[in-house]
């Protein structure tokens, strides 16, 4: 198993004149935790927004495990990416708000339903029986994130840090091999945030998925992670293990540029 | 085709596109601001021109007197319909905003079957408009060739408001982004008015055109112009007022010379302008001077 | 990926809801059985309008239920109804009329071979006119579904037209605007009631299936439900499609009843009343949507006396024409601006609801 699950070569997007990623490089090994970080505006969520299909590159590629998905010529539409074993959360929390909190996990299981809409409409014996595994398997992943007893309830109507949780929760439906987190710790207050850094290790360490997470919150990134990539306007400025990259002079410097910055405007 | 009969077709496709234009910039402004397919545009249109008719028939005023009148009350007529209606749904989904501008055209459409009748009334062209002009082989109706004209006029004093005036500077900063606007002391929802008065307006006077070109009106007469403006609209790029003028005269251009090549197509003439639609919508979704919009 | 579960399974709480279950499709049975037994007594004791009413407000149903799949429960806000009914009503009529009928109606120019020979029972035809509906929508599907929200509206608002003006000029196959006259009145309660009772089946089941609950990620959010591995374009075009089929199916008998069909019974107009029913309903809810349908079908011949002439307290006032029309879209409306959820929203009837009514309050 040398060859790594995630490659990502040379790549760059374009947004008018602003080329928001520039020329990236990023391999990721299966059942490895990474993080990828960097102040406001370096490009991060553009990043995952690249690897899963929403934006098109304008060069270089991605290859998951070892099939080119994005770039290169291959134009693959978000759902088949997911298909492919890599899965998703955003960082402005994407629910489908009126569904119940069950419903948005076995949504979650619907891309790799066998059964067609015959099967679903005349409730045949195939279908029924992928339906009750799914719901169980609902059940289970909403007891994993410690849901179960909200099952029924609308997802609007959840907690911020509940809401974060049942986003993980519908991206494991999809049955990953690639997880990919947007600021899952954001907004979250100490004890969900050590809950939630808890779970990410159990996803990984018992479940053996691979997680590339972003993440502002330097301490939750700094314990959780054992390789970083650091992103400043849309490059790579260093990467390497969390205390490496800690004191790396260029990784101080852009994020106490930002600090400062901070206070003048806050968006960048 | 001899050359003639060839520039008169242009010149009525001229005409008729400039109808469309004067018809389109109301549905452009108030997409470009509020993201909103006003529905009741043609039928603003249809309220315009009957006021007119009354004007010219119970009142006996000139034409140009009833045509300002038109205007006027349109434009009212267009306020009161966003005040009333548009604007306790701003902040609701686009679709409910959408649905009611529906309800509304449908409400006007109607009204106007009961109060005026379903029976079309003869709508009298005024003395200038109604002669020909010739020269050599050409003949043209005075009216194809002042239509145009006045809308050129019409349409340069616009465009000047809009590019030349604080309001019209402010019209264009709450097309870009109404919420940040709002921040910077700029009284949106007056913006909002001024753009369905003047939107409005424009129809009136279109429509009044239209009515004299094909002299006559009915209370459902607002429904197809309205929804060709919206495609010409669309066509020239929307939320962009000289898209609009552009593509409304691509559009009139368009469904005279498929009348006057092909005249065993002339029963699709009215499907024209949605297969145009299609393919504008397949091909440059932003229409020909459409900037991106936003997701 | 195999889930190491903290789970202990509940199996007691899996018990009650296949008792539920089966209680509901017995009281299900048991509706549907009472509903027969009321048309039945319509049929045999109610006069002629009253039956006529009754299938128009069965048709309806079917035609809002169906649309309201593509608008409400999928989110794809579209104006193409009108279209779809009138394919399905051109389609049956011109595969059931008699040969000798056809060439009695085309008289400016003849019916295209085959058409102009074939005559065919009601039931395959309407199967056909759904086929050949669906199959419509199918390839509108790959234009229209390019585009989203008021674009997707005016886009389908076109094609609407696009098909009357087609209907309209098409002389040797549709008769162009005099239409097709002496079709055989063939839809009776049994029809339309049936129609109404196969498309609830399919809707509903399909609503509460995986797939139901894939349409309505897409409505809540699209993007996030591309990321979770759904093909939004399929799904959009299924329940396109789907809709169409039932359209044009209820197009068809909708033919059958009126006995006459021209291209000015498939303006926009029709399209309009259907969105009334909808909306009215509750955007989302197939339950509503029949609702909807019903309550504007009787709602609407109840409001014909403010179009009659009357006399209150000895005043005479006359009759107003058009007055109808001007109430429903002011019904439109005031719903739209006060109560934009509808009267169901998008909750469904269901037989738990409906015990939860009646169950004796707990007092405080």
């Amino acid at each position: 198993m040398s060859r790594p699950l995630l490659q990502v070569r040379g790549l760059t997007v374009r947004f008018g004149g602003l080329v928001a990623v520039d020329r990236l490089d990023l391999e990721l090994h299966a059942g490895r935790l990474a993080g990828l970080i960097g102040p406001n505006g370096a490009g991060k969520t553009t990043v995952f927004n690249l690897l899963t299909g929403r934006v098109r590159p304008s060069a270089g590629q991605v290859l998951l495990d070892g099939r080119t998905i994005a770039g290169n010529g291959a134009r693959l539409r978000p759902d088949r990416i997911n298909k492919l074993g890599l899965a998703r959360t955003f960082q402005n929390i994407r629910l489908f708000n009126q569904l119940s909190v069950l419903d948005n996990v076995l949504v979650g299981f619907h891309g790799r339903l066998r059964a067609g809409f015959v099967s679903a409409v005349l409730r045949l014996p195939g279908y029924c029986r992928e339906e009750e595994r799914n719901r169980a398997r609902a059940e289970d992943l909403l007891r994993l994130v410690e849901l179960d007893h909200l099952s029924q309830e609308k997802a609007e109507n959840l907690a911020y840090g509940q809401q974060r949780l049942l986003e993980i929760a519908r991206a494991l439906a999809t049955d990953p091999r690639l997880l990919l987190l947007d600021e899952p710790a954001a907004g979250m207050n100490p004890q969900e945030s050590a809950a939630l850094a808890r779970l990410v290790s159990r996803l990984r360490d018992q479940m053996g998925l691979t997680i590339l997470l972003i993440e502002h919150d330097m301490r939750f990134v700094m314990n959780l992670c054992e390789e970083l990539t650091v992103l400043d306007h849309g490059a790579v400025i260093a990467r390497g293990a969390p205390h490496q990259v800690q004191n790396h002079p260029q990784v101080i410097e852009a994020y106490l540029g930002v600090d400062q910055a901070a206070g003048e405007a806050g968006h960048a | 085709m001899t050359g003639p009969e060839f520039l008169q077709q242009l010149i009525n496709g001229l005409t008729l596109g400039s109808l469309y234009a004067l018809i389109a910039i109301g549905y452009t402004m108030v997409y470009g601001i509020l993201r909103l397919i006003n529905f009741a545009h043609g039928d603003v249109l249809m309220a315009g021109c009957y006021i007119a008719w009354y004007g010219v028939v119970m009142f006996h005023l000139p034409w140009w007197a009833a045509l300002a009148g038109a205007m006027a009350l349109a434009a009212l007529l267009g306020v009161l319909i966003d005040q009333g209606a548009y604007r306790p749904l701003r902040q609701a989904p686009r679709i409910s905003a959408l649905i009611t501008a529906i309800g509304i055209s449908f409400l006007l459409e109607n009204l106007g079957l009961v109060v005026f009748g379903g029976r079309p009334k003869a709508f009298v062209r005024p003395e200038v408009f109604n002669h020909i002009y010739q020269w050599g082989e050409l003949r043209v109706l005075s009216l194809s060739v002042w239509v145009p004209v006045i809308t050129a006029v019409i349409l340069a004093g616009l465009v000047f408001v809009i590019y030349r005036t604080r309001t019209g500077m402010a019209m264009r900063a709450v097309s870009r982004d109404m919420s940040t606007v709002q921040l910077m002391g700029i009284d949106t929802n007056r913006v909002v008015a001024l753009t369905f008065a003047l939107g409005s307006a424009l129809a009136a006077a279109g429509g009044v055109f239209w009515a004299m070109k094909y002299p006559q009106i009915n209370p459902l007469m607002g429904v197809l112009p309205g929804l060709k403006a919206f495609v010409a609209a669309v066509l020239g790029g929307i939320g962009n007022v000289v898209g609009a003028m552009l593509g409304g005269m691509i559009l009139g251009l368009a469904e005279i010379l498929l009348v006057a090549l092909l005249p065993e197509m002339a029963g699709y003439r009215d499907a024209l302008a949605f297969v145009l639609l299609i393919a504008i919508l397949l091909l440059r979704p932003t229409g020909i001077i459409g900037e991106e919009l936003p997701e | 990926m195999r889930l190491r579960l903290p789970a202990r399974l509940n199996p007691g709480h899996l018990a009650p809801a296949h008792q539920t279950r089966r209680r509901d499709s017995l009281l299900t049975a048991a509706a549907g059985l009472g509903v027969a037994g009321l048309l039945w007594l319509a049929q045999e004791f109610a006069g002629g309008y009253v039956v006529h009413m009754l299938c128009v407000a069965a048709i309806y149903a079917t035609l809002a239920a169906s649309y309201n799949l593509i608008n409400g429960v999928t989110g794809q806000f579209s104006l193409e109804p009108n279209a779809f009914v009138a394919c399905g009503a051109y389609v049956t009529a011109l595969l059931t009329l008699s040969p000798l009928e056809k060439e009695a109606s085309f008289i400016l120019e003849p019916l295209i071979w085959p058409l102009s020979v074939i005559s065919i029972p009601l039931l395959p035809a309407l199967v056909i006119a759904g086929l050949v509906t669906a199959f419509m929508a199918f390839l509108m599907g790959f234009p229209v579904f390019r585009v989203r929200g008021d674009y997707l509206a005016i886009v389908t608002l076109g094609f609407g037209e696009v098909i009357r003006v087609v209907a309209n000029n098409a002389q040797s196959i549709t008769n162009g605007p005099l239409g097709l006259k002496g079709i055989t009145q063939l839809t009776n309660l049994w029809w339309a009631w049936g129609l109404l009772a196969v498309t609830l089946f399919v809707l509903v089941r399909l609503v509460h299936s995986s797939y139901g609950l894939a349409m309505m990620a897409i409505r809540e959010d699209e993007t996030a439900a591309e990321a979770m591995g759904i093909n939004a374009f399929w799904h959009k075009m299924l329940a396109f499609t789907l809709s169409a089929f039932f359209e044009g199916v209820a197009g068809g008998l909708l033919a059958h009843l009126i006995t006459t069909i021209s291209p000015t019974l498939f303006t926009f107009f029709l399209t309009f009343n259907l969105l009334i029913m909808i909306v009215v309903g509750g955007l989302g809810s197939t339950t509503g949507a029949v609702l909807g349908a019903m309550l504007f079908t009787f709602g609407g011949e109840w409001l014909r006396v403010v179009e009659e002439p009357m006399t209150i307290l000895g005043l005479h006032i006359p009759g107003i024409p058009g007055m109808r029309m001007v109430i429903f879209s002011l019904i439109l409306v005031t719903f739209m601006i006060f109560a934009r959820q509808g009267l169901l929203g998008r909750n469904e009837f269901s037989w738990r609801w409906l015990a939860a009514v009646f169950k004796p309050r707990r007092r405080p």
